[in-house]
């Protein structure tokens, strides 16, 4: 395909920048996407916000964790003299608190070494599987692949030395604990999370 | 248990939640986060508002991906209850169109792939009909529509994604790596084999 159209579709070059012939395709692609879209539906059909609330009438209700609840916001009142006492007590720790040593040196520039972990996951039927955690924001933007079918899904990822949790989500929606971690530990979703040592290597 | 001093939240005083009455300007004023807040807590009513707020542009999607409205509506209605009893999996409430976004492009990908689908193709494209009334512009704009529809049919579920995200939906790549977790380059390279091979099978078209 013509890169210079494909650069223009991309959104990296104007329509002015084209070669002829290339401005003919790129108008012929505007046609296309046009038709594609002139006959579509705009909006969910009128029904569908009452047939998905009855369903989920019926359905079991999703518990906040105690996680969540922890993190909730909520406003506290206190009494006057309550208020007085919390005051005092911040200000005695702030003021027993050492001091802290001072700066000897600028901080500079600090080297951050990543490791390649391998993870797998036994998933024979998964479409995708992929690996959420706190070195992703639990985001699953590492994917783990399974080139030859055999069901087990592996991929290398880089992390930071240090201590993270981790889960594996299946189909972007299944999310299911390592059930080969190093650990666990309690995700408050009601759920565990894998626990996974990363070491750092033995130069730093 | 929560402590008895803490703020009631500002919905738990209203107990009854119907279609009717559910007009509250502020329900519809709160963000995202507020809402699921007030889903986990108890008010399962207030799904409602994340219903209006994604039925739109999920069904989109999932009609741009599927091509036909009764399975897109299908997928969406799964997504919207798989949705609600997944929330308290919902990592970041504030991004929770993202979250099932996802949920309905996996659904989406998931039905292209099932083999149901594989035989629904093959039957649909045996029963075309050429409507021979209408005038030849209209029918050769079908002709090429329905072309096209066959050829998006043969792109592997993944690719078609990219395509609907950036060619029918506008997406950067940038929104497009935020939705589907995938890398920009790898997003790049789908879309252009899409590309490729709707442009092949159109050239095929227009020479015969």
């Amino acid at each position: 395909m013509n890169n210079e159209l494909n650069e223009y579709l991309d959104g990296d070059r104007e329509l002015e920048e084209l070669s002829p012939e290339a401005q003919a395709e790129a108008d012929a692609w505007r046609r296309l996407t046009g038709e594609l879209k002139a006959d579509e539906p705009r909006q969910a059909p009128a029904w569908m916000e009452n047939a998905v609330m009855s369903q989920i009438a019926l359905a079991d209700a999703p518990k906040e964790s105690l996680f969540g609840w922890l993190l909730r916001p909520r406003t506290i009142r206190l009494s006057p003299l309550t208020s007085l006492a919390v005051a005092a007590a911040a200000v005695a720790v702030f003021v027993l608190l050492p001091d802290p040593a001072p700066d000897t040196q600028q901080p500079g520039p600090v080297a951050v070494t990543q490791i390649l972990v391998e993870f797998s996951l036994d998933a024979p039927g998964a479409m995708t599987v992929a690996v959420a955690g706190d070195f992703s924001g639990w985001e699953t933007e590492f994917a783990l692949d399974d080139a030859d079918g055999d069901g087990i899904w592996t991929g290398r990822i880089p992390i930071t030395p240090g201590v993270h949790k981790y889960m594996f989500v299946i189909d972007g929606t299944d999310w299911v604990t390592d059930p080969r971690a190093q650990r666990y530990s309690d995700d408050g979703f009601g759920n565990r999370n894998a626990v996974l040592a990363v070491s750092p290597p033995r130069s730093l | 248990m929560p402590d008895a001093n803490v703020t009631p939240s500002r919905f738990c005083s209203s107990n009854v939640w119907s279609p009717g009455n559910f007009t509250s300007m502020s329900a519809e004023e709160l963000s995202d986060a507020e809402v699921v807040r007030e889903i986990l807590g108890g008010q399962r009513e207030m799904y409602r508002v994340l219903v209006r707020r994604y039925q739109d542009v999920l069904y989109r999607h999932a009609y741009r991906m599927v091509g036909q409205p009764d399975d897109a509506e299908d997928i969406v209605q799964k997504t919207l209850v798989n949705g609600f009893q997944k929330l308290n999996r919902c990592r970041d409430p504030e991004r929770v169109g993202g979250w099932l976004f996802r949920i309905a492009a996996n659904l989406c990908k998931d039905f292209l792939k099932s083999p149901r689908r594989a035989d629904l193709s093959i039957e649909g494209a045996s029963a075309t009909v050429v409507d021979r009334s209408r005038p030849d512009a209209d029918l050769e704009r079908e002709e090429l529509k329905d072309r096209v529809q066959q050829a998006l049919e043969r792109l592997s579920p993944e690719q078609r994604e990219a395509f609907v995200l950036k060619h029918l939906e506008g997406r950067s790549y940038g929104e497009m790596t935020a939705l589907l977790g995938a890398s920009k380059s790898a997003l790049k390279m789908r879309v252009l084999r899409a590309r490729e091979e709707l442009q092949t099978l159109l050239k095929v078209y227009h020479e015969q």
